[in-house]
């Protein structure tokens, strides 16, 4: 059992209905292939970095799920058949990846790492902070 | 020659000492970049679209690897350009 995490982005001449119906008949072969569903996400419609098959915009479709290797193979099958995904990428999932790294510090110090961050100039902290409230999402 | 110009440039460092650079992934804990995570990769790639060097960003080796390889993944997802002019 692995995690897979797989993108797509489907083009936005569908109406909502048939987008609608499209996703849920691919997330009906994750659970049909004994695959669990973990999260769907949908950031809806975006507008591309370039055109792609000439259409600008897309709606983007991810989803998280976890199950045996066939389930991408199928997924990505499909979705070559049809024309209504423009581009999808399936991404392995370690779920090591997800824990952070602990630091390590010695023991006898813990305000050592307070006063690296004080140091650091606020508007780079600012930065930092939205970035990381971004990574949590 | 060139021996005198690299010490000259070796006493200007000495009088005005290259700001330090640093790791915003080492300093922030992250072990994955996410291709996802736009705005971010999009602070390392500037004006023409390219991948910034580390040389410049100060980005450790570990996470450049990362970096770039999340970089290509956003491009193939058209989240980022190829090129851009």
């Amino acid at each position: 059992m692995r995690q897979y995490e797989t993108g797509f982005v489907v083009s936005p001449g569908l109406s909502e209905e048939e987008t609608e119906k499209f996703i849920s008949q691919m997330a009906e072969v994750v659970s049909l292939r004994k695959g669990k569903m973990i999260k769907v996400d949908i950031w809806g419609k975006r507008k591309m970095a370039y055109p792609v098959k000439r259409f600008t915009e897309g709606i983007y479709v991810f989803f998280h799920y976890e199950g045996e290797g066939d389930i991408p193979l199928e997924l990505e099958r499909r979705f070559k058949q049809t024309d209504t995904v423009i581009r999808f990428l399936t991404v392995k999932k370690d779920p090591k990846d997800m824990i952070r790294r602990k630091r390590k510090k010695p023991a006898g110090e813990p305000p050592a790492p307070v006063e690296s961050g004080a140091e650091a100039k606020p508007e780079q902290q600012a930065q930092a902070s939205d970035a990381v409230k971004e990574e949590e999402k | 020659m060139a021996r005198e110009e690299r010490q000259e440039k070796g006493s200007y460092r000495k009088f005005f000492p290259p700001k330090k650079k640093f790791c915003r992934f080492c300093q922030r804990n992250v072990k994955n970049i996410d291709y996802k995570a736009v705005e971010i990769l999009k602070k390392y790639i500037p004006d023409r679209g390219k991948i910034s060097p580390r040389r410049i960003t100060g980005t450790c080796a570990f996470h450049q690897r990362k970096l770039s390889l999340a970089v290509k993944r956003a491009r193939l997802m058209a989240f980022l350009p190829y090129v851009e002019d």
